[in-house]
């Protein structure tokens, strides 16, 4: 049986952070409105990681003006693969990957055809605000193609996974991947079926992982286990996380970062509002990592000093 | 964590003093303004009408008529004199009222008529610092011996020595000392003479009072004869016939003690005769009046309640809102559902609440479902996202449209409320929702709109009520405490009922 008073309170023990807790205490109070713009613009995002001295993905162009939608080809003629999104998407909305394109033809990532078009359609869409926050008018940006590592071939069920690291006042608490699965249709959201994996924040190896709220062992569709995941280059990935709290000023965020074949780990994008799930996937509470942090962690380190800290505490 | 406290803090006082602002007002507006708690309350209003009639002689005519004080139970509303030729004059600490003519002659009917609202209860005792003299009876040996014998017949009976004597003198059969000394045929003014005759041997002072028991469609009666004894405090009122003491409910006095009830300077055959009518009204159209009897008109005017009637309603369904907002506030932060845009909800119980429940569910049902599969075309033609939303709001409009037409041919109630629904908002619902299909399929979708819908219904059941909306309206302080309700519900920092589901197999997993 389900009782809220007796349910709150054990959660309460282990720590997990509620929505309205994560918005009045740390959203609220760590992250200044007028940064937000930094982070929920990827164009802006992406000059300032660029500036900081930060790997992100390339971008090829951007696209202003639904006159301007025309010079798309014109734009991407020196590409063979680019990806198209929202310059204030979220979650993944509104993303297109041509993996492969000729005059009429553009063959997206899930191997779909789309006319010229279509993909016209798709940019104008995204002027028009359809995939922004609050339906505002947007900007189509065209970047690079990320070559996944094949590192998470096994892991993942078509789409390739990012790691999503939470970072509090500047130093990573937690992280995780989200391998897509044939239930999940390829999309990284747990509620749709996606396996969640916790990552050890000193390590970046499985902790634990979990599919519909409950622990799995191996992926249920490429038979991978899952213990045996160990994302590489994991320094780095805690380094972009670390430095993204120096670039942004932002006190509590979530970095998505994407493992490229050649150039090693890229931040891809950065989120104000990181959400919960990540607390699923580690089968742990934000709030006990939050706590430990701000109780036992120096303050006025640079970011490489925050990451060895984490690497060498105990 | 200080800074936070103190915030909490700072609400909870706000909250309390809004909370004790709210009580006060709602003591204020009952006490004076007889607002009242429940909605559709009326006020019986009393029409008046003392009819005084005599033959003039041709002379100059002064007519005197004892009327209620302004300070009585009762609250006048208005006062009225039909009399032609008369000047009418009136004294307003005795409420004595002067009708004088010249040279009148023949017939004469004169019309005073009062009318009156509020009976509030009074235990019928008056406080007189004037020591209230006796008038011992002149009897012969005889009768003071009869007179003897009833007092001491009457100290035998229940009460007081003042509701003794009166109920002996209306025993059944009558005491035979009583017989005795009573004339043959005693009306009630001779008995109550009598009864006052009794008392003074007792010692009690006496006077009589006149006034006019308010019942329903009474036409001509003469006035009602009632008995006031002084204790040396207070002059205690008596109901002649059934010696209860106090002054019965819908009974307005018009004059007491020495002071005739009318007198007529210049005519003969004079009498006056009571009328009376009563009407209702609301209680709220006696607000104003009341306001101004109790001297409270200058808070009344920068109430809302002295605004044209138009304004009032608009402001009626303002009231509301707050109300409704709450609902929504619980049902997104405490509950924690998705809603399809945060007071889509509310406005759509609105909605409800204009066209009824069950037929508005059914035809915003129908407004959606149709919306929809226009808005499925639509989407075939890759439409830009402005043009493509203003299409749908002209859907919406031409649904209600023909809606509200085949409504009012074939008589369908539920099809004729389709133009109650906001049709901005609906065109929205319609837009996300078909989005949300195509994007993450139509059970998330339909997920969503199942919530939207319960949270409107959840708002509706709040809303409904007359009685609420009146509540609301009447004691509209209560939006200050619903403001600092919603104010501190922005500090709560407590999981939402939805996370308790959502992250209880975390509990399991730790087991």
């Amino acid at each position: 049986m389900f009782w809220p008073f007796d349910t709150a309170k054990k959660l309460k023990s282990i720590g997990i952070l509620g929505m309205n807790a994560r918005n009045y205490k740390f959203i609220a109070r760590l992250n200044k409105r007028r940064l937000y713009p930094l982070v929920d613009d990827k164009v802006q995002t992406k000059a300032l990681a660029i500036k900081n001295g930060i790997n992100t993905t390339q971008q090829i162009g951007i696209i202003e003006y639904q006159h301007d939608v025309k010079n798309i080809k014109e734009i991407v003629k020196n590409f063979k693969e680019f990806v198209i999104k929202p310059a204030h998407g979220s979650g993944g909305k509104g993303v297109l990957v041509i993996k492969q394109w000729d005059d009429n033809r553009f063959v997206t990532a899930s191997q779909k055809v789309l006319s010229y078009a279509q993909v016209y359609q798709h940019i104008s869409n995204i002027l028009s605000g359809l995939y922004s926050l609050g339906g505002q008018y947007d900007v189509a940006l065209i970047e690079e193609m990320v070559h996944f590592s094949n590192i998470f071939e096994q892991f993942s069920y078509q789409g390739v996974p990012d790691v999503r690291i939470i970072v509090y006042k500047g130093y990573p608490v937690m992280a995780m991947t989200r391998l897509a699965t044939a239930e999940s249709g390829g999309r990284a959201n747990l509620h749709q079926g996606a396996v969640g994996v916790g990552l050890d924040v000193k390590t970046g190896k499985t902790l634990t992982a979990v599919q519909h709220n409950v622990p799995v062992q191996i992926h249920p569709d490429t038979k991978a286990d899952l213990k045996t995941l160990c994302v590489p280059f994991w320094r780095e990935h805690l380094l972009i996380a670390a430095k993204a709290f120096e670039m942004t000023g932002l006190g509590y965020l979530g970095a998505d970062i994407v493992l490229d074949e050649t150039k090693g780990p890229m931040m891809l994008e950065l989120n104000a509002r990181p959400g919960l799930a990540i607390q699923i996937a580690n089968s742990a509470g934000l709030v006990k990592a939050i706590k430990r942090a701000e109780k036992f962690y120096p303050k006025n380190l640079s970011a490489d000093e925050r990451v060895d800290f984490i690497l060498k505490e105990n | 964590m200080k800074h936070f406290f103190n915030i909490r803090r700072v609400l909870f006082s706000l909250l309390f003093l809004s909370l004790i602002l709210t009580a006060y007002t709602l003591y204020y507006k009952v006490r004076y303004w007889g607002f009242d708690l429940k909605p559709n309350k009326t006020t019986d209003v009393w029409i008046i009408d003392a009819h005084i009639s005599f033959k003039a002689l041709g002379g100059p005519v002064n007519v005197y008529l004892s009327t209620p004080k302004t300070d009585s139970e009762f609250k006048i509303l208005n006062e009225d004199v039909i009399a032609k030729g008369y000047v009418f004059e009136k004294d307003e600490n005795t409420g004595r009222v002067k009708l004088s003519s010249s040279f009148r002659k023949g017939k004469q009917n004169l019309y005073y008529r009062l009318t009156v609202y509020d009976n509030e209860a009074s235990l019928g005792k008056t406080k007189s610092k004037e020591k209230a003299k006796i008038n011992l009876p002149v009897y012969d040996e005889q009768q003071m011996q009869t007179a003897e014998e009833i007092l001491a017949a009457a100290e035998k009976l229940e009460g007081n020595t003042v509701e003794q004597i009166i109920s002996i003198f209306n025993q059944s059969p009558l005491n035979e000392s009583v017989e005795t000394l009573l004339p043959v045929k005693a009306n009630l003014q001779t008995r109550a003479e009598y009864i006052a005759d009794l008392l003074a041997l007792k010692n009690i002072p006496t006077r009589f009072v006149r006034g006019v028991k308010l019942i329903e469609g009474k036409k001509a009666s003469k006035a009602d004869l009632m008995l006031e004894a002084y204790d040396g405090q207070n002059w205690h009122l008596f109901d002649l016939r059934t010696a209860a003491e106090g002054l019965p409910e819908n009974f307005i006095i018009f004059q007491r003690g020495d002071v005739s009830l009318f007198d007529v300077e210049g005519g003969i055959n004079s009498q006056i005769r009571f009328s009376v009518l009563k009407s209702v009204t609301s209680s709220f159209k006696m607000a104003e009046h009341r306001a101004d009897v109790s001297a409270t008109a200058g808070y009344y005017a920068f109430s809302i309640y002295n605004l044209p009637l138009a304004e009032q309603n608009i402001l009626k369904w303002l009231m509301v809102f707050p109300l409704g907002i709450l609902v929504v506030v619980l049902m997104r932060n405490v509950v924690g559902v998705p809603t399809m845009g945060t007071f889509t909800p509310m406005l759509v119980a609105m909605s409800f609440v204009q066209t009824g429940f069950g037929a508005g569910l059914i035809c915003f049902s129908i407004i959606i479902a149709v919306g929809i599969a226009l808005r499925g075309l639509l989407s075939r033609l890759n439409l830009l996202l402005v043009p493509r939303i203003s299409s749908v709001v002209i859907f919406v409009i031409l649904i209600i449209e023909a809606m509200a037409v085949i409504g009012h041919n074939f008589d369908i109630e539920v099809s004729s409320s389709a133009v109650y629904f906001p049709i901005i908002i609906t065109a929205w619902i319609i837009e996300r929702l078909s989005i949300s299909w195509e994007e993450e399929g139509p059970k998330n979708a339909l997920k969503e709109m199942f919530w939207t819908m319960v949270t409107a219904i959840a708002t509706y059941a709040v809303i409904a009520s007359e009685a609420i909306r009146h509540f609301m309206f009447a004691f509209n302080e209560i939006n200050l405490v619903i403001l600092f309700v919603v104010m501190l519900l922005g500090t709560y920092t407590g999981y939402r009922l939805t996370e308790l589901k959502r992250f209880y197999p975390l509990i399991k997993q730790r087991k």
